[in-house]
C-alpha cells in the first residue's frame, strides 16, 4: 500500500513534552517486552521507535502494526525513558487515506458525526429519547420500588450529566436500569443531555485530530449549557479518555469537573448511601478486574484502580477477589481498545488478547469485572476463543443484584449461577 | 476543564523508584514510619536480580566483601559504604532480604562471602545475595556437575551454545538444548512473555515434558530467568516438582524478567503494606518553606502536592534522571544541588576508555554528611529534612566496583535512620 510519507522525526518534535525525544531510547526493548502487540506484522514497540528516530518514514507510514496498537501507553509506562509509542502511532494513523484506514473505525466516526447525538452506533437522540421513556416506563410498572423513576433530560445545574455509550440504548436498552436504580438509590442529582450525550469516540482512533475536536466540543458544549457540575461516562473507558484529552489538546473551556463512576460508587459506599454486600455470593464466587488502561493507566492513575478493588471486594467477598498479574497502572491492555475491536483484524486482535485471556486464566476467577464495553466485549470474545468458561459483568449488574433490585432481564452477562440470585 | 487537586500529608517523602527508593521505602515501613513514594521506572528495570555488595576493587575480584569493605575504608575513606559499618550493612542487607522474601521473591541469606552468580556471556559475577531460583546452578557449577543448559527459539540474548563454549574449562559437563516454548508464535520471543505463560498450569506442565524430554541423565537443567512474573519461587518449585530435576535460571540481557520482577513486585506488595506510591509521576518541583517539604506533581488530571516532615532524594544517575549532563557541567536536576564533579569536562573521561581506573565522570554525584544530608559547595547541609541514597552519591562507581545493589540498600537504610532520629527528634 502507498501512502503519503511523513518526517517523524519532526513530527515528534511537536508532538513531544519538552524535553522528551525518541532520540533518548536505548534500544533496551522493555517496550517490546511489555507490549502484548509486539510481532503482530513484524513491528513491534522498541522497532517502531527505532525507525524513527532513523528516519526510516516510508516504513512507518505504511505498516498496518499502527492499527493493532492499542495506543494504551504500557510501553511509556515501562520505558526508563518514559517515551511513548502510542503518539507517533496516533500521527502515523493520521497519515494514512480514509479509504485504507480499517473500515470498522471509520464507520463508527462518521456515524458520529451524522447528526450531534456523537453515537457511534447512529443512533439519533429521537430514538434514543423513546427508548429511554420506554424502558424507563416497563421499570416503573414492574417494580414497585421504582414507581416513581423518572430519567431526568437537559435538567439545568445538576451535580452529575451522564454521557451514556450507545450500546445500551442501541442494542440491550435493559442494561440502562440497573445504573439508574444506583442513581435512584443513592438519590443522585444528575441528568442525560439531548445534544452530545454519546460515550464513545473512535474519532480519535482514525488519527484525524479535526472530526476528534468537532466531537468533544459537541459534547463540552452541551455540558456547558446546562452547567452540569461533574461529567461523568458510564462504565466505559475510550470515551473518558478522549474527551478530557480532547479538552486539553484543543485547549476547550469546559466549565465542568471529570469523574468516573467507580470513584462513585466507591464513595456511596463509604457514606452508607449504598449498602452492597457479598451476602448473595454463597458460592464463593471468584471474581477478577480488569483495570481499563483509559481509566486507570492513561487517566487516573492507581487511586482509582484502589477503588475499583475496594468496591470490588466489598461486592464479592475479600476472600473471593483474586486480582490479575500485573494490575492496575501497569496492567496489559486487553486488546480491545485503540478501535482495535472495530478495526476488522479478528486474528491479531485474538493473538494480542492471548495475554489477558493468560492472566485471566491464571486467576481462576468465574467472573471479570470491568466498567469498560471494550474490555468487556474483547474478554468476553478471547474468553470464547480460547476456551475459557469465565463470565464478563458490569459493576452495576452486582450492585443491583446485592441491593436485591436487579430485574430478572437485566442479568444478561450472569451465568446460571447467578441466575436467581438476590431476585426477592 | 478544571483539574483536580490531591494533597498528601507524610512523615517521609521517598524520590525515586529504583532499588535505593524501595529499600527505602521498605526501612521506613519496619520502623513504622508513613512513607509516601513517588517515581517513575529506571534503572531497576535492567538488574539481574543479584545482589551486589561488593564484588571488585582495583586489585580484582573480591571473595570476601566485608574484608574488602575494611580495605576500601584505608583506600576511599570518602565513599558511601566507607562511611557505614559493616554490622549496619549487614543488618540492612539482612532486612532487606527477608522483606523480599516474606513479599514473594526468595532471596538467599547475606553470608560471609561473595557468591558466584552465573551469567548469561559465561561470566561470573561476585554477589552477595542471588533469587533462591538462581542458586543451585552456582551450587552445580561449583562442583562441576551434570547440567543441561536450555535455551528458546527466538530468544534474542541467549544462547546455551555460547553458554557452555564460555564456561569451557571451568565446568565440563554442561550439555545445551533448544526448544520452542509452548503455545508461543514463531518469531521473536521475550523472557517476559514466557515468565507470565508459565504461570498458566497447562502451559507449565506442557514445558516441563518437554524438559523430562530433552535430559539425557543431567540432574541439573539451567534455563534463562523466566519461571514466572509474580510467583517466581512456586512456579520453581513446581517445574521441580513436575520434572524432578534441580532447575536453576541465569539473568539474561535486558529487557529482563528479573528486573521486571522485582519492580513489580514493589507495586504490588507495598500498597498492600501501608506505602501509599505514585508509580507513573515524576516529582516536578520542591519546596523548603517553613517547617514542611512540599513536593508538587502533576499527573493527567490532577494536580498532586505531597507535604512531607522529611525526604530521601533517591533519584539516580544519568539513565534514570537525578543527574544531568550539560554543556557547562553535571548538574542535580530537582534542586540544584551541589554535584562534587570533575572540574573540566576533559576530566570526565581517562584517555583509555578501558583503563582499569576507571573514569572521574563515573564518581560524580552528591556530597553528603555521615547522616546522609547532601551538602551544598561549602560542606554545610542543604537542609536537616533532606536525605539522599543510592546511585546518586558521589565517590562511587557502582558500575565498576559491583556495588549496585549494596549501596543503594545501604545508603537507604542509613538515611531512614537519620530521617527517622530527625522525626523523633
Ligand atoms: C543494566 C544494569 C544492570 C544492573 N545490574 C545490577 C546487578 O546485577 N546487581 C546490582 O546489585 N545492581 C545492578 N544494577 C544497579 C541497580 O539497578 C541500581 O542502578 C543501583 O542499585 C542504583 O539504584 P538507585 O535506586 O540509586 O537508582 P536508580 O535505579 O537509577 O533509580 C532512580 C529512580 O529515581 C527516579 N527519578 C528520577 N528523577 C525523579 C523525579 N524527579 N521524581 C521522581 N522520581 C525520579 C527514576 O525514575 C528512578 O526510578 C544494574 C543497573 C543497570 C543499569
Ligand atoms: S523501553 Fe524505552 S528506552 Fe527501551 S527500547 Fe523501548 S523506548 Fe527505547
Ligand atoms: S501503546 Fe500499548 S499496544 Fe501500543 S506500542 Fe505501546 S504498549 Fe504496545
Amino acid at each position: 500500500m502507498t501512502v503519503a510519507v511523513t518526517d517523524f522525526r519532526e513530527l515528534a518534535r511537536d508532538l513531544l513534552p519538552q524535553g522528551a525525544s525518541y532520540e533518548a531510547c536505548i534500544a533496551c526493548g522493555l517496550c517490546a517486552s511489555g507490549c502484548p502487540a509486539s510481532g503482530l506484522f513484524g513491528m513491534d514497540p522498541r522497532r517502531f521507535i527505532r525507525m524513527a528516530a532513523l528516519g526510516l518514514n516510508e516504513e512507518l507510514s505504511s505498516t498496518p502494526w499502527i492499527w493493532t496498537c492499542t495506543q494504551c501507553k504500557r510501553c511509556m509506562y515501562v520505558c526508563p525513558m518514559g517515551i511513548d509509542a502510542s503518539v507517533l502511532v496516533g500521527a502515523a494513523r493520521a497519515t494514512w487515506p480514509m479509504d485504507k484506514k480499517p473500515s470498522g473505525i471509520v464507520r463508527s466516526c462518521q456515524a458520529q458525526m451524522r447528526d450531534d447525538s456523537t453515537s457511534a452506533m447512529g443512533l439519533r437522540t429521537e430514538d434514543f429519547l423513546e427508548i429511554i421513556e420506554e424502558t424507563a416506563e416497563e421499570i416503573r410498572d414492574d417494580d414497585s420500588r421504582f414507581a416513581k423513576l423518572q430519567i431526568p433530560i437537559d435538567k439545568k445545574n445538576a451535580q452529575f450529566i451522564i454521557n451514556q455509550n450507545s450500546r445500551e440504548p442501541a442494542v440491550e436498552p435493559e442494561e440502562l436500569g440497573p445504573l439508574w436504580k444506583i442513581f435512584d438509590y443513592v438519590g443522585a442529582d444528575w441528568t442525560y443531555s439531548s445534544k452530545g450525550w454519546a460515550a464513545e469516540n473512535f474519532c480519535m482512533f482514525t488519527g484525524d485530530d479535526d472530526v476528534w475536536k468537532s466531537m468533544v466540543e459537541t459534547r463540552v458544549d452541551a455540558i456547558n449549557e446546562l452547567k452540569a457540575k461533574t461529567w461523568i461516562n458510564t462504565e466505559c473507558g475510550h470515551s473518558f479518555y478522549t474527551m478530557w484529552k480532547g479538552i486539553e489538546k484543543f485547549g476547550l473551556e469546559a466549565d465542568f469537573e471529570a469523574g468516573n463512576l467507580i470513584s462513585y460508587y466507591a464513595q456511596w459506599i463509604r457514606q452508607g448511601k449504598l449498602p452492597v454486600n457479598s451476602d448473595w455470593n454463597r458460592d464463593n464466587l471468584k471474581f477478577t478486574v480488569q483495570d481499563p488502561c483509559q481509566l486507570i493507566r492513561k487517566s487516573s492513575g492507581d487511586p482509582v484502580a484502589d477503588d475499583l478493588r475496594f468496591v470490588a471486594k466489598i461486592l464479592v467477598g475479600e476472600d473471593n477477589f483474586i486480582d490479575m498479574q500485573p494490575c492496575r497502572s501497569a496492567n496489559y491492555c486487553c486488546g480491545g481498545g485503540g478501535g482495535f475491536l472495530q478495526a476488522g483484524m479478528t486474528s491479531e486482535r485474538r493473538a494480542y488478547g492471548k495475554r489477558k485471556y493468560d492472566q485471566i486464566i491464571t486467576t481462576k476467577a468465574d467472573y471479570v469485572l470491568t466498567p469498560c464495553h471494550n474490555c468487556h466485549s474483547q474478554m468476553e470474545d478471547i474468553g470464547k476463543f480460547y476456551g475459557g468458561d469465565y463470565k464478563v459483568v458490569h459493576f452495576w449488574t452486582l450492585i443491583c443484584l446485592s441491593l436485591g433490585i436487579l430485574g430478572p432481564n437485566e442479568r444478561k452477562y450472569l451465568g446460571p449461577d447467578l441466575a436467581g440470585t438476590g431476585d426477592e | 476543564m478544571k483539574r483536580g487537586y490531591r494533597h498528601i500529608k507524610t512523615r517521609l517523602a521517598v524520590i525515586g523508584a529504583g532499588i535505593a527508593g524501595f529499600a527505602a521505602s521498605i526501612f521506613a515501613l519496619e520502623k513504622a514510619i508513613p512513607v509516601v513514594q513517588l517515581g517513575h521506572t529506571g534503572a531497576i528495570a535492567y538488574t539481574t536480580g543479584y545482589l551486589d555488595l561488593f564484588g571488585v576493587s582495583e586489585a580484582g575480584i573480591i571473595d570476601d566483601p566485608w574484608a574488602g569493605l575494611e580495605q576500601l575504608r584505608r583506600t576511599e575513606p570518602e565513599h558511601p559504604l566507607s562511611r557505614l559499618a559493616n554490622e549496619d550493612i549487614l543488618t540492612a542487607f539482612e532486612i532487606f532480604t527477608t522483606v523480599l522474601s516474606k513479599m514473594g521473591i526468595g532471596y538467599t541469606v547475606p553470608g560471609s562471602e561473595n557468591l558466584h552468580g552465573l551469567l548469561p556471556a559465561g561470566l561470573i559475577k561476585p554477589t552477595l545475595s542471588v533469587p533462591a531460583t538462581m542458586l543451585s546452578g552456582i551450587k552445580a557449577m561449583r562442583r562441576n556437575e551434570k547440567t543441561l543448559i536450555i535455551d528458546f527459539e527466538g530468544l534474542a540474548g541467549f544462547s546455551a551454545l555460547e553458554f557452555k563454549a564460555n564456561f569451557a574449562g571451568k565446568w565440563d559437563q554442561i550439555s545445551t538444548h533448544k526448544m520452542s516454548f509452548p503455545g508461543l508464535p514463531s518469531g521473536q520471543a521475550y523472557a517476559e512473555t514466557m515468565a507470565r505463560a508459565i504461570e498458566v498450569a497447562d502451559t507449565r506442565q506442557q514445558l516441563a515434558e518437554k524438559i523430562i524430554q530433552a535430559v539425557n541423565g543431567e540432574k541439573y537443567v539451567g534455563l534463562p530467568a523466566m519461571l514466572g512474573m509474580h510467583e517466581p519461587d512456586e512456579v520453581h518449585a513446581d517445574l521441580e516438582r513436575l520434572t524432578g530435576l534441580e532447575i536453576f535460571e541465569i539473568p539474561t540481557i535486558p529487557p529482563a524478567v528479573p528486573g521486571i520482577r522485582l519492580r513489580e513486585m514493589f507495586e504490588r506488595v507495598l500498597p498492600a503494606r501501608g506505602l501509599v506510591l505514585e508509580p507513573q509521576l515524576k516529582v516536578k518541583h520542591v519546596d523548603f518553606a517553613d517547617q514542611k517539604v512540599h513536593l508538587f506533581l502533576s499527573g493527567p488530571l490532577e494536580d498532586l502536592e505531597v507535604e512531607a516532615e522529611t525526604v530521601i532524594l533517591a533519584t539516580g544517575r544519568f539513565l534514570s534522571g537525578g543527574l544531568n549532563a550539560g554543556r557547562n557541567g553535571l548538574d542535580e536536576n530537582l534542586l540544584d544541588l551541589h554535584v562534587s564533579q570533575p572540574p573540566t569536562r576533559n576530566d570526565w573521561y581517562r584517555l583509555d576508555y578501558m583503563d582499569r581506573r576507571g573514569h572521574a565522570i563515573n564518581r560524580a554525584g552528591i556530597e553528603t554528611d555521615i547522616d546522609m544530608r547532601p551538602l551544598d559547595v561549602n560542606g554545610r547541609p542543604y537542609s536537616d529534612r533532606l536525605f539522599a541514597a543510592g546511585a546518586i552519591l558521589a565517590h562511587q562507581d557502582w558500575v565498576r566496583q559491583r556495588c549496585g545493589a549494596g549501596l543503594a540498600i545501604a545508603t537507604a537504610y542509613q538515611a531512614v535512620e537519620a530521617a527517622g532520629r530527625f522525626l523523633h527528634g
